[in-house]
């Protein structure tokens, strides 16, 4: 054994290479949220709202993912997130009723129904120049509303479809446990986490930055615009898919209504992508959780701020707005970036007084 | 619904493959290809259009026999709100592209907000003051479109004035941030639709109240006796007055001129010596105003802030229909898609507004930059 392979192996230094690991921090935020549902489990008093808002929380990071990949990436904003979560829940609904098909065929059917969907749509809005995506986009996701609303034998209309947590595993209708559930979102979580890594660093990701920066020389380049383009929303339309999928399978006794699925939702998924930083995995975990866990699991508490929040549920969609235009005005790069500042600050503050210490220990540099 | 679908669908093809043709063997024979191209479309689709009315109608006469005719028509005096709110809405949107260059997705809330303080006009009218409905109504009518106005100058020498060097979706996406914020903030100032905080706009003129439209019958055009409320009547009236005077605006005052420098190229313009800050604020103000007065239309009872949303859909759409690039184009889309809309019903049923926003997309798939745009070369 040389000696190199012997300092690899050395616990410090194996320890070192997994940190350092890309994946190291998606695995840490999967495990945090484990341990939240571990901790409820264990009969640690977590509140059954903020667990669900974790869960949920969760479900839209999913759905902001793909969205980076299509703003930050594609530089492309699409109004269409709220019908395409919607249609995915349907979706789920439908088969798991009407035809009693196992959860992993659904998926697979919701995965191919997305490529589809996605690129009719993206076919459609890409003709035209990139401004107007998110007018037809908006456009689409009003079809998709009328759809629900309208094609009764496959939605129900407007009372909704009852599912319950209903799904087919194995030919057998079973009940399911939203801590069960929980699990299985922090897993695909994950998941998609890594997906969204390898998509961002891949050629793929490359060449969407650079289209972002400038459409022109990435074409001199030898980039095809629309075809990647047409990729990015793809990937979107998947991931909002996805998770319309696990909402359904976690939110207990809901059911899809048409109204759900509104311009509203899509411009708060918007909100949670721009205020994170709408480039980085984690800006959009901390924007997501700002937008949308906050609110869910601390402002709608009714025993925090004396209910106020509760009564006046306005101001914190208000708040939602002013943030999206600071950020857009005087912060470009969103929460990610102030974290980072400050993270360098700190290290850099960190290595002044390192060199302090040297000084006044070892004396000055002598050179 | 099927038989609509094939007939169109075989009429579609059959103009695609003469629009072929035409490319093919005839076109060379032109000197401006690009204009010949473009007119050629806009004929198939008005051929379509054409088409589709015609299916209307047989598919009328089958109903109702000879009164086939007055069924349209009355389709149409039907759809006068509708189409008068989305002209105005759209006219809007348009004017801020035009000064802003960006799509404005807060027009809808901006409108909104005037429909609230013209309905809270009204509540501290009825509360205070001895007045008639219809000097209530009027009064409440101008307060809460001037508020608009407001709304309008505000936001842009607050926010937009300041993200000039932003890109168009940057700034798009600051709209999106002002829908959200317009949306919390409206509930709180306002208060919400309740029976014990009432926001309702009265209606001038009940719906009993109507005008026979004698001149059809001595015109000889159809037999049966048709009328109109004299709402729709002073909606009509009203809406086509603003946008004449809109339009006798932009053509003819400096303003008008301003917006239209400051459209073409809004650094040369001001190098010029336009004040293209005052006429930014002055095209928002405006939009806010128009906006404002659409939803009053939209609105006699109920006011909610989703009320214009549905709207401002149909008027983003009428816009890619129309083409920003031009005043009249998203006008006439503003009046068609309503009117198809309100025509589609008895082919389609439910499936009205999707079978009209279908049509429009696959447009939009052959044709991009709309009915009357013209194709702008990029810049590198």
């Amino acid at each position: 054994m040389t000696y190199e392979t012997k300092m690899k192996n050395t616990y410090k230094n194996k320890l070192k290479s997994m940190v350092k690991h890309p994946y190291f921090g998606f695995f840490v935020i999967t495990i945090i949220m484990l341990l939240v549902q571990v901790l409820r489990v264990a009969g640690v008093d977590v509140a059954n709202q903020t667990l669900r808002a974790f869960g949920k929380t969760m479900i839209y990071i999913i759905v902001g993912l793909g969205f980076s990949i299509l703003l930050g990436f594609g530089g492309l904003a699409s109004l269409g997130t709220a019908g395409f979560v919607g249609l995915g829940a349907y979706l789920l609904g439908y088969f798991t009723n009407n035809k009693g098909y196992s959860v992993f065929l659904i998926i697979l059917i919701t995965i191919v129904v997305a490529i589809i969907v996605g690129t009719v749509v993206g076919f459609i809005s890409l003709r035209i120049e990139g401004m107007y995506l998110a007018i037809i986009t908006l456009a689409i996701a009003e079809i998709i509303n009328e759809v629900f609303t309208n094609w009764t034998a496959f939605s129900n209309g407007i009372d909704g479809m009852i599912v319950n947590n209903r799904i087919v595993l194995f030919n057998k209708y079973i009940v399911l446990d939203p801590n069960v559930v929980f699990v299985a979102i922090s897993l695909a979580l994950l998941l998609m986490m890594i997906i969204t890594f390898n998509i961002m660093k891949s050629p793929t990701g490359r060449a969407l930055l650079a289209m972002r920066n400038s459409t022109s020389a990435a074409q001199a380049m030898g980039i095809s615009i629309f075809k990647y383009r047409l990729l990015a929303f793809i990937v979107s339309t998947v991931y909002a898919m996805l998770a319309g999928v696990l909402y359904l399978t976690y939110i207990p006794s809901t059911f899809p209504v048409p109204g759900d699925w509104t311009l509203n939702l899509s411009l708060l998924i918007l909100a949670a992508v721009i205020v994170g930083g709408s480039r980085s995995i984690y800006g959009i975990i901390m924007g997501t959780f700002l937008i949308f866990g906050f609110d869910l699991a601390v402002l709608s508490n009714r025993n925090n701020f004396g209910g106020y929040f509760v009564e006046h549920p306005e101001i914190s969609i208000m708040l939602n707005g002013v943030l999206i235009i600071l950020v857009i005005m005087f912060y470009r790069g969103g929460l990610i970036r102030l974290v980072n500042t400050v993270i360098a600050f700190i290290k850099r503050l960190f290595l002044k007084l390192k060199n302090k210490w040297k000084e006044y220990r070892y004396g000055p540099d002598s050179e | 619904m099927g038989a609509f679908w094939l007939d169109f669908g075989i009429a579609s093809a059959i103009l695609f493959v003469a629009y072929n043709i035409f490319k093919i063997f005839f076109l060379k024979y032109f000197k401006n290809q690009a204009k010949v191209k473009s007119r050629v479309i806009n004929l198939i689709v008005f051929l379509l259009i054409i088409y589709t009315f015609v299916i209307v109608y047989q598919t009328a006469q089958e109903k109702f026999g000879d009164r086939a005719l007055a069924y349209m028509i009355l389709q149409f005096i039907n759809q006068i709100p509708n189409i008068a709110s989305l002209a105005l809405a759209t006219t809007a949107i348009v004017l801020i592209y035009k000064t802003s260059t960006t799509t404005n997705f807060a027009q809808s809330m901006m409108a909104t907000f005037g429909a609230y303080s013209a309905a809270k006009a009204v509540q501290y009218i009825g509360a205070n003051y001895q007045w008639t409905t219809t000097t209530t109504v009027i009064v409440a009518l101008f307060a809460g479109s001037f508020v608009a106005f407001l709304l309008g100058v505000f936001i842009d020498t607050v926010i937009i004035r300041y993200s000039k060097d932003k890109t168009p979706i940057g700034k798009q996406m600051i709209t999106m941030g002002l829908v959200i914020i317009l949306m919390g903030l409206m509930p709180m100032i306002f208060g919400f639709n309740s029976s014990n905080n009432p926001l309702v706009i009265p209606q001038l003129f009940p719906a009993t109240e109507k005008v026979p439209l004698t001149f059809l019958n001595t015109w000889g055009i159809i037999e049966m006796q048709l009328s109109m409320t004299k709402h729709s009547l002073y909606i009509l009236i009203f809406s086509v007055f603003l946008l004449v005077l809109l339009f006798s605006l932009l053509r003819f005052t400096k303003w008008g001129l301003g917006v239209r420098a400051t459209a073409s190229n809004e650094r040369v313009a001001s190098m010029m010596g336009v004040n293209t800050k005052l006429i930014t604020a002055l095209s928002w103000g405006i939009a806010g105003f128009l906006g404002g007065v659409a939803a009053i239309i939209k609105a006699p009872t109920d006011i909610n802030p989703a009320l214009m949303v549905s709207t401002q859909v149909n008027g983003f759409v009428a816009a890619v229909l129309g083409s920003f690039t031009s005043f009249s184009g998203p006008l006439i889309a503003s009046i068609l898609i309503p009117l198809l809309q309100g025509l589609m019903v008895s082919l389609v049923g439910n499936w009205n507004f999707t079978v009209v926003y279908a049509i429009i997309l696959a447009f939009v798939l052959i044709k991009p930059e709309g009915l009357f745009g013209k194709k702008v070369d990029k810049k590198v």
